[in-house]
């Protein structure tokens, strides 16, 4: 590898013992370079994370950049912004209200980050666990299902259909759980079907 | 009742966007002028103020010698579409032998330092580049396009390099854009050198998408943020500024190479050069390679770090 100035003086030197051959060093600028070090040394790097997405809120699914600067150690990371991916073919960069205001979106107190349940007649939500939610959900689809397919009409062709309940999805899923989600639902006969864009 | 929360919206600018242009090619003159000019604004108020002024001095030869040439002879349409058919870069730096050309820009260069005030080693330097016979002078322009120079050479090299950017931005002025072609990541579409640093453009109809900046031919070419420049990971990108700074140049880091090349955050500050400033940033590498991460840039005027 051709790299030979960079890599060899620096191993040899390290950063502390001063510097190696360098093309200042080469036009007689070494005195500078070095207080140009010492005047660097006091300061200290500042770190940020970027990261690619796509917006969560509609079908378009435009592009975003999410910022977020280093944490103290053992601390959790903390986004600080959000804008436009300019790469991104769908948006270059440009978001519509809802996905310039995702910032506050995400860090918003109100935030949904657990399931909870309000108990028929209660006024107050409590937080569940997934197990318990999931379970429920499962328990009041079959109950219902047993109770409500229609397994034929009136001329008696089989049609399997059940309509008392009906299944909102998001429209910012991925191909595969929109393709687990169409299986599920309409497996189970459910024709009350449909793609939400704010969900 | 849940806090009550005060949106903050965050004004973004829509309309000015457009697909940008992969490839902007230099304009030699005002390239090597713009560059000039930065490298003086930079020197008023730097610690390395006599080496930028010195490499001040350089680009202002490197504009009026560019400003003086004829206008070099355009690669024949068979030639630059044998390269769009194998995916190379049309003006290969690795594949290109020095000819009158090159040899008649580098004996101009080296004629014009004689009339500036250059330090003692620089002097030296083109003494001992002038004594050398056209084979010889042929031979280590070819070697500065190939390899990195061992310490005794640094200076030579520095002034080769100096003198084909002139001959490199001259012919990549005269290529066809629209026929241009990413050829691999971490290469410059025209001549193949590795990017010097990487820009957050600032013009119209570019605004925040990325341009790679080469430092040989100054060509600028579009490539996706948030990916390293140099191997084409997007794992673990990182962006390392000097804390309390203005925030305009920052080291983009790479976990899976752990090598960093700069990106100059032209919208905050249209002045930003990416070869000035890459010297006038100097700073960032030495806390760079203090946490560890190699320089992946090569800057002729700024080796050895």
């Amino acid at each position: 590898m051709p790299h030979d100035v960079s890599r060899r003086d620096f191993l040899r030197g390290g950063a502390a013992a001063g510097l190696g051959a360098t093309s200042l060093g080469a036009f007689g600028f070494a005195a500078i370079e070095a207080a140009h070090a010492a005047t660097i040394r006091p300061f200290k790097l500042a770190r940020m994370v970027e990261t690619r997405n796509t917006c969560p809120y509609c079908a378009v699914a435009c592009g975003i950049i999410m910022y977020a600067p280093q944490a103290a150690p053992g601390a959790k990371r903390t986004l600080m912004h959000i804008e436009g991916d300019p790469d991104h073919p769908t948006n270059r960069g440009t978001l519509c209200p809802k996905g310039a205001a995702l910032l506050d979106f995400v860090r918003a107190p109100t935030r949904l980050t657990v399931p909870r349940y309000r108990a028929p007649g209660a006024k107050e939500f409590k937080e569940v666990a997934w197990d318990w939610a999931l379970d429920r959900v499962a328990r009041l689809f079959k109950d219902d299902r047993d109770k409500n397919l229609v397994t034929t009409n009136a001329s008696g062709v089989t049609v399997n259909r059940w309509i008392t309940t009906g299944f909102l999805a998001a429209s910012a899923s991925t191909n595969e759980s929109a393709w687990a989600t169409y299986k599920v639902v309409r497996g189970a006969g459910a024709l009350v079907f449909d793609n939400q864009a704010r969900v | 009742m849940s806090p009550e929360i005060t949106p903050q919206i965050e004004p973004v600018p829509i309309g000015e966007f457009a697909e940008p242009d992969f490839v902007r090619l230099p304009e030699p003159v005002a390239l090597f002028r713009a560059r000039a000019d930065r490298l003086r604004a930079l020197s008023a108020t730097h610690t390395l103020a006599p080496y930028l002024v010195f490499l001040a001095e350089l680009a202002a030869i490197q504009e009026r010698i560019a400003a003086s040439l004829p206008s070099p002879k355009p690669l024949s349409p068979e030639e630059l579409e044998a390269a769009v058919a194998d995916t190379r870069a049309p003006l290969d730096r690795l594949l290109f032998v020095p000819d009158e050309f090159a040899l008649a820009v580098s004996d101009k260069l080296l004629a014009a330092l004689a009339d500036v005030a250059i330090p003692e080693a620089a002097v030296q330097a083109v003494g001992r580049l002038k004594a050398a016979d056209a084979a010889t002078r042929q031979a280590a322009l070819q070697h500065t396009l190939r390899t990195l120079p061992v310490a005794e050479v640094l200076a030579e090299h520095a002034l080769l390099s100096a003198a084909l950017q002139v001959v490199f931005a001259a012919a990549a002025a005269t290529l066809p854009p629209q026929r241009l072609q990413p050829v691999a990541d971490g290469v410059c579409p025209v001549c193949g050198s590795p990017p010097l640093a990487s820009l957050l453009a600032g013009w119209q109809g570019a605004r925040g998408t990325r341009y790679c900046a080469c430092g040989l031919c100054g060509t600028f070419w579009n490539y996706v943020r948030i990916k390293c420049t140099l191997c084409g990971s997007t794992k673990g990108i990182a962006y390392h500024g000097i804390e309390g700074d203005a925030g305009t140049i920052k080291a983009e880091s790479c976990e899976s190479c752990r090598r960093y090349v700069k990106i100059l955050y032209q919208q905050k500050d249209p002045a930003l050069e990416p070869m000035a400033d890459d010297i006038g940033s100097l700073g960032l590498d030495l806390l760079m390679r203090e946490a560890g991460f190699a320089r992946g840039a090569v800057n002729p005027f700024l080796l050895g770090y």
